[in-house]
């Protein structure tokens, strides 16, 4: 699949940003920002809430006709994509009254249970937009939990180490959060390995069952256009094998290898400045992995423009 | 159901019906229009062409009228500036005509050969060869010669009808179909509904092509033939057919000339001529007397048995004549020769198989099918007739074997010979004009040989005897000088190319130029790219045309050319005279011409414009009428000089070739009540616009087979002008005309003789009487270890030749071409998918880009026609891939071929009839270096035209405003999932 | 009523006819403009419903060739009407054909992703999406005759291989064809289950051939012929033709 920057950087943006107030949301509960201020809590939120709104921003971006992007919250009944949508609007007034309620009124109980139903609704939206992408039978590489579970690992994974970096930097603890983030680290990197080895794995359609001769090979002989199509142009994308590998490990090291290293201290001393590194690394990690989520993505109509397998 | 809108506004618009021009098949259709802009063009189901459906180019004529490189007024090249250059300025067309009138004046009254008219792809030769004749220059042709005359002279030499245009499988009732040598064909959309039809019903379809593509695609079964070897696969099967036995005798005796005999008095002049008494009837030997005795009367009289086979010696002795036939003559069947020739183990399949790229198995298993098909499952049509002679036939009976070939057979140096060879095949089965066999489209069939005769008589400021083109039937009906010299400027009907039967297009400019036979002044060119597309050795072609002589002046001094877009040929003109599309003018497709008759019907048709003109453009036909009458042709113009047309459709309505028979064959009479024959009649046209546009007249039941030998139907053919007489139309197994060309060669023939030993050569080695075949020319010639692979084209159904790439449709589907090989044999060289290649020829060399395949002979390679342009014509950018990657063949074709030590340059063609030889191409190829990407030759930019608008870069074609179907908000809102809201 | 296409392969010659009647037609229809970009350039595209494409069956010289021509296959599971989040995607309750409301369409092209023929391509100068409409706005257009109440890739295929009607309906003529020529579908694993149908080449038995004579050499045949042929002449007439 053609990997459009604007839908690479509305995921991973947005992604952080939800992981980010996921975990502020239930910071009181779990104890995981102990002795961070009202104010403190809500001004963390805030930048959260401005990846998320960049992130949503730059997904428009993506729209052909972005005037009627509104009409997106229609077909909740079956449309991830709507329901993403839904879900995302519902956020916003959700987390904009928690974090009023936070700054004005402190930790009370409808302050942690407004935070519990934001972190909530970052979860759900999290697993929509996995969802739509794992609805689409037409691209197994997508077509799997595997997908729902990255995107909120992932998210999470980006919004621990900048919520890290963020109490660091005004000198709170971050020794709990970092246990977190160390696990969620660690089950990022598990679950993006299993990925990488199951859609090594041959399946899926051939170009033998998309035609329906499968008593001999195949071969495309005219596609029948000679320039380009709408089809190629979106999924004809294809990586070189080379580049895929380098890519890989790039990811790997930038999101998982690095930041883990960073936050276990082997480097030195955990302070802002490492954690900043290590959120920066590894929102630079998982935008390449989320470009290669759609660069290694092979859609099954390319068997008509003369894949052998998909 | 929901209320739909109402989508399209009726009210607000017109269908009008007329004839489709996208290609020379000619269906019929409807037009729907908003205004002066075309909202649909489809197929009109009432027209006995195409019935209703509509090819894909038929269907983007759209983006034809919205073409940006439509001409817009005529054009002169700019003074001072070279030809070729592109630079032109306007001018009127009372001040273009003028120009070229006084110019054609000067040569009609001095001499008129000096005018050249030649025309490509057209279909209205009877109008442009009546135009020819009537300035009285015999330099008139039109495509053929470079098109497929093989397959037109092959038939028309043998069986009275031919394949091409002239004929048609008998979809309805063949039972088993070979297929040879046809990618598309004129007959684009009846071929493809014949084929479905086939399908259906269940016969098998045999195709014969080392390409596996569109038609072969859906054969039942495909023989990879080697190109240039169908000849010899067709004698193959003539053997076997001969080895069982499975011969149609009945047939044979009846309707051919295989009881005639054969004189053998080897090295004097009679030797292999047909046995004739004084009278010159011709002569067959009777069983039942052992004597010899008239062939015709031996089809009147059960009591004279003709002889099929044997060989004889007339009574008497040497130098007496009994009945009038020479006595003391030894003679022998054709049928004998015929058998001798073919049974001979030189075709013997596995002699063969080697040579052909085919098992020996294979071969025999197919004669032996088609033996099968014609013999065992023989078929019936109960409708008495009654044949020439007056005997009453209960039933047509049909040989369901039906055949039809094109270009893979025609283009090659073997191709008259081959073309030959397959029409035997049909003979042996007995399968011609019967039902489920190839069927004559009338005006076919014809005497063997149509006794027109070509001019070569010219006086100044006088029209010809007789028309350009002919069927020479011995030496003496050469157009050759008292020395033997060629008199037309393509060396049409001259030792070279004598049974050129339909001139030779391609050798125009290379002559011209050269001044062999002399030079010319002017060279009217109408539809045809003569500077890319349809020229062999296209880059060395545009440098003849700027070619100069020692003063300075262009060899070829005048170029005219009529064309409707901005084509490579209109760039390099002096005088550009530009045409309308073929849906803004009048026109006639008419039977004098080439017919769009069907086998059972004897059809016609006009075209009507449909949109008007917004341009400074004229018809062709106009033009040439105004031409004509400014020059004061006899036909046109009455004692003092009047004109007695007032235009082209008044001209057509009025002019009588023969009285009675006219351009136009329906509704005539003067009140419009007679066919075929009649007076003229002013409303004529009305009478077609009124009928979709064409004239349909269907043949009575009992005249639709055995036409050759149907006494109602030669009679009614004699009536309509069709043929000059009501007599039989014997097939010609063994042609006497040929015979006489090689006996000419031998030196033995009482007449004219050719003066070199190269014409003679010729004359006896390709002049066989019987079907014969020979390699290839330029495979006799060329190294063939080296250029290992012959190299063919294929027309792509989606386009016609050069003229369809400004098309925004079209060329989406291609802009490119790539030069296809069989997989294994790539990358056994190393040659892999896209890989950019050298393709060389003895004559050049091109660099493109190759794409592998299965479905490819091993020995060949190939590619779709004429997709390659030169930059910036055609309305293109110069980064259009159709001039930075698309390539032509042509640049390796040599019009000549390659030279032998001490011989004159000789046509690249069939040695016979003059048709250009494309696909004997012979050629190398090799990997291009890393980084050699991008298609060799290139071309310098063409210019734009003065005042032609920049080409859009964005389209969005539309009649009306859509009319949107709503869904509405309470659905959106409130389905569940799919339609039922549960899943399936 | 459930409507679509079925299409023959065997008969198939990949003309493009249908491609080029589908855009000729829809450019002005409910769906129109199909836009067209760099018409005369060097990469001209546009916005097409129905493409042809060529494949090869098997290696040379088994090798067999066959055109698929594919649009919309108005599938009964048409997940890209699922995923359209705006419902501009719908697929008609009365006769199940797949349409795109052009003023509801935000552009987003999941659906295009969700589909696996190709059969949606994105008009990027309208920015909306556009497909196949099954000729809508013919086949229910009372104003046109009869028989011409047809998709217009159907009334123009040269060989017949493409027919439209009711699938719901066991004795219509597409449903029969299916049944008897073992119609199928293009890629079912996906579980689209498309309307459209295949008929898949037809394999036809072997021909029968006349039973081969002994061998013998030319000369004796023709000797031998010479002796039959008057006995072969009085047969005419019998068979006469
Ligand atoms: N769409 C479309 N239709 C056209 C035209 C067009 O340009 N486009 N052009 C028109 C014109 S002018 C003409 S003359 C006709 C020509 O129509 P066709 O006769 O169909 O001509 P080609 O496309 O040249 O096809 C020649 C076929 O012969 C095969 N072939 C080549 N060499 C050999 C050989 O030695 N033996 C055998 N058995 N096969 C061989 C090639 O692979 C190819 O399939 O088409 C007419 N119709
Ligand atoms: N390598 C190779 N070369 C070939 C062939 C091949 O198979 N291989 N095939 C050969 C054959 S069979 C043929 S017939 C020739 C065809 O060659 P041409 O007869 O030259 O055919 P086109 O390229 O179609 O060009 C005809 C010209 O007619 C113009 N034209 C189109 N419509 C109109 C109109 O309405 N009025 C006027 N006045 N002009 C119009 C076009 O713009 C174009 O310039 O090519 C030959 N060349
Ligand atoms: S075959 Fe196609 S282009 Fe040719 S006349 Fe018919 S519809 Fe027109
Ligand atoms: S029009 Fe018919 S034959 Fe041509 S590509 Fe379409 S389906 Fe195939
Ligand atoms: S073919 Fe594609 S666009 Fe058509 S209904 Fe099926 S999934 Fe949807
Ligand atoms: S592109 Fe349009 S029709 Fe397709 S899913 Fe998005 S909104 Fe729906
Ligand atoms: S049914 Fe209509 S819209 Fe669909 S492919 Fe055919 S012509 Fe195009
Ligand atoms: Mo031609």
């Amino acid at each position: 699949m053609h990997p459009a920057l604007s839908v690479i950087f509305f995921t991973v943006t947005a992604g952080a940003g939800y992981g980010v107030l996921f975990l502020l949301g239930i910071s009181r509960l779990t104890g995981l920002t102990p002795d961070a201020s009202p104010d403190q809590v809500t001004l963390m939120g805030v930048v959260g809430l401005v990846l998320v709104t960049a992130g949503l921003l730059s997904s428009t971006f993506h729209l052909a006709n972005p005037k009627n992007a509104w009409r997106s919250f229609v077909r909740f009944r079956t449309s991830w994509l709507s329901r993403e949508a839904v879900f995302a609007v519902l956020f916003y007034p959700v987390c904009l009254i928690w974090l009023a309620c936070d700054f004005f009124m402190g930790n009370t109980t409808t302050t942690n249970f407004l935070g519990l139903l934001t972190a909530f609704l970052c979860i759900v939206i999290l697993i929509c937009t996995g969802m739509i992408y794992a609805s689409l039978k037409t691209i197994r590489q997508w077509h799997t939990a595997l997908t729902p579970v990255n995107f909120v690992l992932l998210g999470l994974l980006l919004g621990a180490l900048i919520l890290g970096f963020m109490l660091a930097s005004q000198g709170l603890s971050t020794a709990t959060l970092m246990s977190v983030a160390l696990g969620v680290v660690v089950l990022a990197a598990l679950a993006k390995i299993v990925y990488f080895y199951w859609i090594g794995q041959p399946a899926g359609p051939t170009i033998n069952t998309a035609l329906g001769f499968t008593r001999a090979t195949v071969r495309l002989l005219d596609v029948g256009n000679s320039s380009d199509t709408f089809h190629n142009k979106e999924f004809g994308y294809q990586v070189d094998k080379v580049k895929l590998i380098w890519l890989r490990t790039i990811s790997m090291i930038l999101m998982a290898l690095l930041p883990l290293l960073l936050i276990s201290g082997v480097f030195g001393e955990v302070g802002s400045s490492t954690l900043l590194l290590a959120a920066l690394s590894a929102y630079a990690g998982v935008f390449v992995e989320r470009w290669l989520f759609f660069a290694e993505a092979r859609h099954v109509v390319n068997l008509y423009h003369g894949f052998q397998r998909t | 159901m929901s209320a739909l809108p109402e989508f399209e506004n009726h009210a607000e618009q017109t269908v009008k019906t007329t004839t489709c021009y996208m290609c020379a098949c000619r269906c019929g259709i409807k037009v729907t229009l908003e205004g002066n802009e075309i909202r649909f063009i489809q197929g009109n189901p009432k027209h006995p062409v195409n019935k209703g459906v509509l090819c894909a180019k038929g269907n983007a004529g759209i983006m034809k009228q919205k073409s940006p490189a439509k001409l817009t007024q005529p054009l002169v090249r700019k003074a001072g500036t070279e030809r070729g250059a592109g630079e032109f300025e306007p001018i009127s067309w009372d001040k273009a005509l003028t120009l070229l009138t006084e110019r054609l004046r000067k040569i009609r009254e001095t001499d008129p050969k000096r005018l050249a008219f030649f025309t490509g792809r057209d279909q209205m030769q009877a109008l442009t060869g009546f135009w020819a004749s009537q300035f009285g220059t015999i330099n008139w042709a039109a495509h053929g010669g470079f098109c497929s005359v093989n397959m037109a002279a092959g038939g028309l030499y043998m069986t009275g009808q031919s394949f091409w245009e002239f004929g048609d499988p008998d979809w309805d009732h063949a039972k088993y179909f070979m297929l040879w040598g046809v990618a598309e064909d004129h007959a684009s959309n009846p071929i493809k509904i014949g084929l479905e039809k086939l399908k259906r019903r269940g016969a098998k379809f045999v195709a014969i092509n080392p390409v596996r593509t569109g038609y072969q695609a859906i054969a039942d079964e495909w023989i990879g033939i080697r190109p240039g070897t169908d000849g010899l696969l067709a004698l193959s099967f003539a053997h076997v057919l001969l080895k069982n036995e499975q011969f149609d005798w009945d047939f044979l005796t009846r309707y051919t000339n295989s009881t005639q005999l054969v004189i053998h008095a080897p090295g004097t002049s009679d030797h292999g001529l047909l046995l004739r008494n004084d009278e010159g009837e011709l002569q067959v030997w009777n069983q039942a007397t052992d004597s010899v005795a008239s062939w015709n009367d031996s089809s009147h009289d059960d009591s004279i048995q003709a002889a099929l086979f044997g060989e004889f010696l007339t009574p008497g002795a040497k130098g007496g004549k009994t009945n009038g036939v020479a006595d003391c003559t030894q003679v022998k069947t054709v049928m004998t020769h015929l058998a001798e020739k073919y049974l001979s183990e030189e075709y013997a399949p596995e002699n063969v198989a080697a040579t052909v790229g085919i098992d020996a198995e294979t071969i025999e298993r197919l004669a032996l099918e088609m033996a099968h098909v014609a013999f065992k499952e023989t078929i019936t049509i109960e409708t008495p007739w009654t044949d020439w002679t007056g005997r009453r036939h209960e039933r047509f009976i049909g040989r369901p074997v039906a055949m039809h070939a094109m270009r893979g057979i025609s283009a090659h140096s073997n191709g008259f010979q081959t073309c030959r060879s397959i029409h035997l095949l049909q003979v042996m089965l007995g399968a011609v004009d019967c039902p489920g066999s190839h069927l004559a489209k009338p005006p076919f069939p014809k005497h063997v040989a149509p006794p027109i005769k070509p001019a070569k008589a010219m006086a100044p400021n006088t029209p010809l005897a007789s028309p350009p083109l002919g069927f020479p039937m011995s030496p003496e009906d050469l157009v050759v000088d008292a020395n033997g010299e060629p008199m037309r400027i393509d060396k049409a009907y001259s030792w070279e190319a004598p049974i050129a039967n339909h001139g030779m297009m391609h050798m125009v400019i290379n002559n011209a130029v050269k001044g062999d036979p002399y030079p010319i002044d002017t060279l009217i060119l109408f539809m045809a790219n003569m500077s890319w597309n349809s020229s062999m050795n296209t880059a060395e072609i545009q440098d003849m045309l700027r070619e100069k002589d020692e003063h300075g002046d262009y060899k070829l001094p005048f170029i005219v050319t009529s064309d409707a877009f901005h084509s490579e040929m209109v760039n390099f003109s002096d005088l550009v005279l530009p045409d309308t599309t073929y849906l803004e003018r009048f026109d006639t497709i008419s039977m004098l011409d080439r017919p769009i008759s069907e086998p059972h019907s004897a059809c016609d048709s006009i075209r009507q414009p449909v949109i008007e003109l917004d341009r400074d453009v004229r018809p062709w036909q106009e033009v040439l009428v105004d031409i004509g009458t400014r020059l004061k042709f006899p036909a046109l113009t009455d004692a003092d000089g009047g004109a007695k047309f007032a235009d082209y459709k008044d001209f057509i309505t009025n002019w009588e070739k023969a009285p009675g028979i006219g351009f136009l064959a329906g509704w005539r009479g003067k009140d419009g009540d007679e066919h075929m024959v009649g007076a003229p009649n002013p409303d004529q046209w009305q009478a077609y616009q009124d009928n979709d546009c064409f004239f349909e007249h269907k043949l009575p039941p009992e005249q639709r087979y055995y036409r050759f030998a149907n006494k109602d139907y030669l009679e009614w053919a004699k009536s309509v002008g069709f043929n000059g007489h009501a007599g039989p139309i014997t097939i010609e197994l063994y042609s006497e005309v040929l015979q006489k060309f090689r006996l000419a060669g031998q030196g033995l023939y009482d007449g004219p003789q050719p003066n070199n030993d190269t014409d003679r050569a010729r004359l006896v080695e390709y002049f066989d009487p019987l079907p014969d075949w020979y390699v290839p020319l330029e495979e006799q010639r060329v190294d063939n270890d080296k250029y290992g692979f012959h190299a063919v084209n294929q027309r792509p159904m989606f386009m016609y030749h050069s003229w369809d790439s400004q098309n925004a449709w079209l060329r989406q589907i291609m802009a490119q071409n790539y030069l296809y090989m069989n997989r294994e044999r790539g990358l056994g060289m190393g040659i892999d998918d896209l890989d950019w290649v050298w393709v060389e020829s003895h004559h050049g060399k091109i660099r493109c880009q190759v794409k592998l395949m299965e479905g490819c002979n091993p020995d060949t390679v190939w590619t779709w026609n004429a997709i390659g342009k030169q930059s910036g014509a055609w309305g293109l950018s110069d980064k259009a891939p159709e001039s930075t990657k698309g390539f032509l063949m042509n640049h390796l074709i040599s019009e000549l071929l390659p030279s032998k030590d001490g011989e004159r340059g000789l046509t690249n063609s069939d040695p016979v009839t003059g048709q250009a030889a494309w696909y004997d191409l012979k050629v190398n190829i090799y990997k291009a270096e890393k980084g050699e990407t991008g298609v060799y030759p290139s071309f310098k930019n063409i210019k734009r035209l003065p005042d032609m608008a920049e080409s859009p870069t964005v389209l969005h074609y539309h009649t009306h405003e859509a009319v949107n179907l709503e869904r509405s908000m309470e659905d959106a809102l409130s389905r569940g999932h799919l339609p039922t809201g549960e899943k399936r | 009523m459930k409507l679509g296409l079925v299409i023959d392969l065997d008969t198939c010659v990949g003309c493009h006819a249908c491609a080029v009647a589908c855009k000729q037609w829809n450019t002005s229809g409910t769906t129109g403009p199909l836009t067209d970009y760099d018409p005369y350039g060097e990469n001209p595209s546009g916005v097409w419903f129905n493409r042809i494409r060529s494949f090869e069956v098997d290696e040379y010289p088994n090798n067999k060739t066959v055109n698929t021509p594919m649009s919309c296959m108005h599938c009964d599971d048409a997940a890209c009407v699922t995923v359209c989040p705006t419902g501009a995607s719908y697929k008609r309750e009365e006769d199940g054909i797949v349409l795109v409301d052009q003023s509801k369409c935000m552009g987003c092209n999941l659906c295009a992703w969700a589909c696996p023929y190709g059969a949606r391509e994105l008009d990027e100068d309208a920015g909306v999406m556009k497909k196949c409409t099954l000729c809508v706005d013919r086949i229910y257009d009372e104003a046109l005759p009869k028989e011409e109440r047809q998709p217009a890739c159907v009334m123009t295929c040269p060989t017949n291989a493409r027919f439209f009607g009711d699938f719901d309906d066991p004795n219509s003529e597409v449903s029969t064809m299916v049944r008897e020529r073992s119609g199928y579908s293009m890629m079912p694993e996906v579980g689209y289950n498309p309307v459209n149908k295949y008929l898949p080449p037809r394999q036809r038995p072997k021909a029968p051939t006349v039973e081969k004579k002994e061998a013998a050499s030319g000369q004796s045949l023709i000797g031998k012929w010479m002796k039959r042929q008057k006995d072969a002449f009085n047969d005419f007439g019998k068979g006469a033709r």
